[in-house]
């Protein structure tokens, strides 16, 4: 056995483990450990078209009626009460007037998308992009939605996607985490790291949080700079002779992989030491690149440096990458839960992403890897067509957006729909676990094999539902 | 190759004879061994077929490793069958082989075979003859299937081992040095006995078991969710535990105390604040605190925060998961759906709040009654208020929405910044209160004068009794199962049991018939309806399940707290999915084993932990060595039959305690308020910041138990090392290895500190690096270098400094493994 599959296995999880699981072979004596066919590239129950995935997560709700999903009568009624035929229960308010968005609208591309004026540079990647207008979700509450969305529940403890992936798939490097997560430096969002727990998976499942542009980007990735008497030669000498005493105390002990692993941890320790900053230092990239991804201008210079991090993550054999927009439902308002003024924070958070989402899709492209990589664009769900008091919008769990491009999803296409306000999804319905359930599709991975046990289920990342969506795949 | 045989055992499922041994058989076998064409006399068309077996006598013997015709037949080069056919591949032989050493369960159909295994009534099985070297019935047990499965047991462990064993296991800490010169000194035959006394009588043990027992029931010290806020009156119920464990509570008293412990035992200030189980998981604070009465996703925030208290219940007390029967019957086990839905009408009087009570049994006594006056008279009130509260015209709907508005952009505007912000903030102000005065004008028209005398009237009852609990001392504070509390926004207390339906398909949108307070029928003996005199109080009924877990009668109990308690001492339980007795879970290894224990700490020990660690501990399958033996792991890799002790990896909270006691800095207060060993601010969401920690800052030096742990934002340290996530219920810890790890352990902050503090403890015990050397070695692995540790540890602090060789010593192997 290489020793990739070892430490994979003794990280606990194991695409290997799973694998033979989903395949019913659970025996242990097999010679050798099961490993993907060649032929499924990189899958474990057909062949996979993508191979990694970069999530874009807009915290506190992106609205999808300022954004991708065009109504004209939202500006032929604008103004006059909201009546769409039924009581209207709300989070917080009584619903307000139609309100149309502060932004105004145009057709992009091929496939003639509208895209509202928030997002013009993204829009220029609409042919790339699969439209789901149809999602829907389970709560209208931030917490239990987050995690909905990164989950598949509404309850705490749940695995995260990118979990899920590491459990099921493993890592393609052996110099860097599979699942990283970029939170936004202003805080994390509701429900914190919550939202990107391994819950029962084992913790090597778990992501490694990476504060980009902060003076020490991963937790204990160095000595505290206060540990003088930690040098170069001591780590050396140290780390060498750590090594000596640990195999000299295996003698005895055979049979126990975790003594082995636990040796083989501390090597791959010392080569995400030498690998994380190098992935973190953009300083090489291109002044071509750096302006593509806004680095230029202070708005859009965070996520274009997380999203420029993200693309050299995972050129470099991360998994899943997850990217947030946005961090807490505090105030001064610091995420897209726009209830007072939305023209105002939805247009500087807007702006923040739009250039570096655009730069992200193009970047990928030129470098071959859109083909096998997922982008998803994603929040908790959606705001009401009406107005919260004059300048706002209240949540909507009945029908929002989300886009996912690359890694096989099919380009310039929109699935469903929401009514003629923009306010419930009414044709093809869908929710998180359909989107989660196509992408492992697209990874290779059939979403009704993939589970763990936990206390007396056999937990899935789609609970019990989850059906494709073949329109949207290429 | 073995490497991966034990990693894959660590993660694998127990086999089930229906999904993975009877379509193996099915397409290999039944062409020829059917009942209609029965080769050699044999059918493997059903369970009941190989038991009974051909001309050459049964086909298997559950529970043997050899010895199994069948497993006989199909290896070999080449194997003598199938006689047609490829033969089965090594993963086939592996599937059959484990089922057969998992005692060839029977899981083929639910209704017509007889009772799953943990259904069965408990009935005390003979014991085997001990055998040599045995020491407690426990050794008979497994000695025996040892025997039968032609193994034998390892000798006993060495007397450092024994004692750092003990330690760790009993304590979550290392002894001292001088502990340890003394016991491998002391050839008394009771050494071993005293020791296990001495540690027993301890309260650090409390602190120690008490850690599992918060795993299974996931206390935490925050809420969990959006705005976790912190619970600051959720640590006496960790207190609590760690009390009841140091003074031996039997169990069914400790079972009936955190339950119901405010009804059963009212003037025990301690069963009050074991009620903190009933609220011990996580709560959605924006759910219950912001959404309006009424609402969707208000009542599903209900039905989700009560089915928490079902399930933690359940699947603590019995080892059941009757949460699997939400949706619809359980698809496995005998509990039908409309049980799962009585389950949750026995706390459907209950939020998680927090409760006053007091220490002085008069005053306590005094409070309750005052409580309950003011309940009734608050009873009274509440329908007149909500008249106020929930009356609606279209002329309110747009005040309502313009007071809103007002509000939101004031909220936006924040601190003004200029004049017109002044300005604006300043109109806006104006208008809010016009308007809200406007609101009150239309409410009073549409009340009408006479439903505010009767407020005021009624209120005068409240208050009344509001001035005589003033007077009474300040009451202490539990975080707990409360139906009568302070409202906080939109969050109120219930006054009397909410109704309960049952949900079609668990849908919220989708209530079927009422649901009644009752337990599981499927428990032998043991009606699994309750017979309520007043069902209307919301205690009663938590009463009633009390006393329905704690019977002698409930089977399952007994067998799951002595399952749990094996677990945490052998590292695996007799049945290794000790919150799933199920037919999901694992069968046990050992089952006369498991009943015997049940039996004998029930009706002997009278649920006296103490009484079941000393049995289990003293016994000389837990004396063993864990080093390897080649021929019996070829026999039985997983060690599931116990031919050796099993090897442990010290868990986050011992690692963390053990390092602060080797470095001289450990803490041992007891009890009080949760140290919050992170930076915290609060705010919408608080944050919870552990990297501006100092690693020395006081408290940060007390047990790991007294940590104050945050559901949403985990101490990366901690988490790194496989600390489990407390929103859910953690009835065993998986263990990994990870480079993260390593460098938390190399890295982190606390680490680096402790071993500078190591390095000052050591430093004056020698004059040499050698004799300092050798003082750390004894207060980290205890025991002295060899020879050629020595002079290599030597030389590298020669040329680096003590303190990194003290933070190499705190990263070996065999610091982190207990063997």
């Amino acid at each position: 056995m290489d020793r990739r599959s070892f430490l994979w296995n003794w990280g606990g999880g194991l695409g290997g483990i799973a694998l033979a699981q989903m395949l019913g072979q659970e025996s242990l004596l097999a010679d050798a450990p099961p490993k993907p066919p060649a032929a499924l590239n990189g899958g474990i129950h057909h062949r996979a078209k993508a191979k990694r995935v970069i999530q874009l997560f807009m915290s506190g709700a992106a609205s999808q009626c300022d954004t991708f999903d065009y109504k004209p009568r939202l500006i032929s009624e604008a103004g006059k009460p909201f009546q769409p035929g039924e009581k209207v229960e709300l989070f917080q308010s009584n619903p307000g007037v139609v309100m149309p968005s502060p932004w105004g609208w145009k057709q992009y591309g091929q496939s003639g998308k509208w895209v509202s004026d928030l997002f013009p540079h993204t829009a220029q990647c609409v042919d790339e992009m699969a439209f789901i207008h149809s999602l829907r979700s389970k709560s209208n509450i931030h917490g239990p939605a987050t995690f909905m969305q990164n989950t598949g529940f509404i309850l705490p403890g749940f695995p995260s996607a990118g979990s899920w992936l590491s459990y099921a798939l493993g890592t393609l490097n052996d110099n860097l985490p599979v699942f990283v997560v970029l939170p936004d430096p202003r805080g994390f969002p509701p429900n914190g790291p919550g939202n990107w727990t391994a819950g029962f998976l084992p913790a090597s499942h778990q992501a490694t949080t990476i504060r980009v542009g902060s003076p020490n980007p991963i937790y204990d990735l160095e000595p505290p700079a206060s540990a003088r008497f930690i040098t170069k030669a001591s780590e050396l000498d140290g780390l060498a002779l750590l090594e000596k005493i640990n195999r000299a105390h295996t003698a005895g002990r055979e049979g126990d992989s975790r003594l082995d692993a636990r040796i083989a941890s501390y090597e791959m320790a010392a080569r995400l030491q030498l690998s994380a900053p190098e992935v973190l230092n953009i300083d090489g990239e291109s002044e071509a690149t750096r302006k593509l991804y806004g680095l230029d201008q202070e708005i859009t210079a965070d996520l274009g440096r997380r999203c420029l991090v993200a693309r050299r993550l995972i050129e470099r054999g991360v998994r899943f990458v997850q990217v947030w927009s946005g961090a807490d439902n505090g105030f001064p308002r610091r995420n897209w839960d726009s209830h007072e003024n939305l023209a105002k924070d939805h247009g500087e958070l807007g702006t923040a992403l739009d250039r570096p989402v655009a730069a992200l899709l193009k970047d990928l492209q030129a470098r071959g890897l859109l083909d096998d990589t997922i982008v998803h664009w994603s929040t908790e769900f959606g705001r009401m067509p009406c107005s919260q008091g004059s300048k706002g919008r209240d949540h909507n769990p009945f029908g929002f957006t989300t886009w996912l491009a690359g890694g096989g999803f099919k380009g310039g296409v929109s699935y469903g729909a929401t009514d003629e306000w923009s306010y419930k999804a009414v044709e093809k319905p869908v929710y998180c676990y359909d989107v989660h359930a196509t992408m492992l599709h697209l990874l290779g991975i059939d979403h009704h094999k993939l589970s763990y046990r936990n206390n007396g289920i056999d937990r899935r990342l789609t609970d019990v539902h989850g059906e494709l969506l073949p329109e949207v795949l290429g | 190759m073995t490497l991966v045989l034990s990693a894959f055992t660590l993660m694998a499922q127990p086999v089930s004879y229906t999904r993975d041994v009877q379509p193996l058989l099915q397409s290999k076998c039944v062409a020829c061994h059917q009942a209609a064409n029965r080769s050699g006399g044999l059918s493997l068309s059903s369970l009941a077929g190989l038991k009974t077996g051909g001309a050459h006598g049964p086909a298997i013997r559950p529970g043997a490793v050899t010895e199994n015709p069948l497993l006989a037949y199909i290896t070999g080069d080449p194997p003598r069958m199938p006689k047609a056919g490829a033969p089965l591949t090594p993963d086939q032989v592996g599937v059959i082989r484990r089922w057969l050493e998992q005692g060839a369960q029977d899981d083929s159909s639910g209704a017509t075979d007889e009772t799953w295994w943990s259904l069965r009534a408990l009935r005390r099985p003979p014991v085997p003859a001990l055998g040599n070297g045995a020491r407690t019935v426990v050794d008979a047990f497994v000695q025996a299937k040892l025997k039968q499965n032609q193994l034998t047991p390892s000798p006993e462990a060495d007397r450092r081992t024994l004692i750092r064993r003990l330690y760790f296991d009993l304590h979550g800490l290392p002894p001292s040095p001088e502990e340890v010169s003394a016991f491998v000194q002391d050839r008394s035959p009771t050494a071993y006995d005293a020791l296990v006394d001495r540690l027993l009588a301890s309260p650090r043990y409390g602190e120690r078991w008490a850690r599992h027992w918060l795993d299974i029931v996931h206390y935490g010290d925050s809420h969990g969710y959006d705005k976790d806020k912190p619970r600051p009156n959720s640590w006496p119920y960790r207190d609590y535990v760690i009390s009841a464990l140091n003074a031996d509570k039997p169990y069914a008293r400790f079972v009936r105390e955190q339950i119901a412990g405010d009804v059963l035992y009212p003037d025990d200030a301690r069963a009050m604040e074991a009620t903190g189980f009933l609220a011990a998981g996580p709560w959605d604070f924006v759910g219950h605190q912001e959404l309006k009465e009424g609402t969707t996703d208000k009542n599903l925030t209900r039905v989700l925060d009560r089915d928490d208290m079902v399930t933690t219940t359940v699947s603590t007390f019995v080892s059941m998961t009757a949460h699997c029967a939400r949706c619809h019957n359980h698809k496995f086990d005998p509990i039908p759906q409309a049980e799962y839905y009585n389950l949750q009408a026995v706390f459907a009087g209950v939020d998680r709040a927090d409760r006053p009570y007091d220490e002085d049994p008069t005053t306590n006594r005094r409070r309750r009654d005052l409580l309950r006056q003011k309940q009734a008279a608050q009873l009274r009130l509440q329908p007149y208020l909500d008249k106020v509260e929930f009356v609606s015209s279209p002329e309110l709907v747009e005040l309502d929405n313009r007071i809103q508005d007002a509000g939101l952009l004031i909220v936006h505007l924040g601190e003004p910044k200029n004049a017109a912000q002044a300005a604006e903030k300043k109109q806006l102000e104006e208008r809010r209160i016009a308007d809200r005065a406007r609101r009150q004008t239309v409410v009073d028209a549409l009340v009408g004068a006479e439903t505010y005398s009767t407020i005021a009237r009624l209120k005068q009852d409240v208050e009344a009794v509001d001035r005589q609990l003033a007077q009474l001392p300040a009451p202490k504070l539990i975080y707990s199962g409360a139906n009568f509390f302070t409202r906080a926004g939109a969050f109120r207390p219930s006054l009397q049991p909410r109704p309960v339906h049952l949900l079609e398909r668990g849908s919220i949108t989708s209530p079927g018939p009422l649901a009644v307070p009752g337990a599981l029928s499927a428990v032998p003996g043991l009606p699994g309806t309750f017979t309520l005199p007043e069902a209307s109080d919301e205690g009663v009924r938590r009463a009633a399940l009390a006393n329905w877990i704690a019977d002698d009668a409930n089977v399952l109990t007994w067998r799951s707290i002595v399952n749990r308690v094996w677990h945490y001492h052998f590292g695996t339980g007799l049945v290794d999915t000790p919150s799933d007795f199920g037919r999901m879970g694992s069968a046990p290894s050992h089952p006369e084993l498991l009943d015997y224990l049940a039996v004998w700490f029930r009706d002997d020990a009278h649920g006296s932990l103490k009484q079941l660690h000393r049995l289990l501990v003293t016994s000389a399958t837990y004396r063993q060595a864990s080093g390897n033996v080649e021929a019996a792991a070829k026999l039985d890799s997983d060690n599931r039959l116990l031919w050796r002790m099993n090897r442990g990896r010290l868990d986050a909270e011992a690692l963390r305690d053990t390092v602060l006691s080797i470095a001289g800095q450990l803490d041992l207060t007891m009890g009080g308020p949760a140290v919050r060993m992170f930076a915290f601010k609060d705010d919408h969401s608080p944050i919870y910041d552990y990297a501006r920690f100092d690693p020395d800052a006081p408290g940060a030096h007390r047990r790991s138990i007294y940590r104050f742990i945050v559901r949403s934002v985990p101490d990366p340290f901690m988490e790194r090392l496989d600390c489990p996530d407390p929103s859910i219920q953690t009835p065993k810890r998986t263990t990994t290895l990870t480079a993260i790890q390593a460098l938390a352990m190399l890295n982190n902050p606390f680490m680096v500190r402790m071993s500078e503090h190591l390095a000052a403890r050591v430093q004056p015990a020698g004059k040499t690096v050698a004799e300092q050397v050798s003082a750390a070695v004894r207060l980290v692995l205890n025991r002295p270098p060899t020879a050629t540790e020595a002079e290599l540890y030597s030389t590298y602090a020669g040329q680096h400094g003590l303190v990194n060789l003290c933070r190499l010593l705190l990263n070996t192997n065999e610091f982190l493994f207990i063997d």
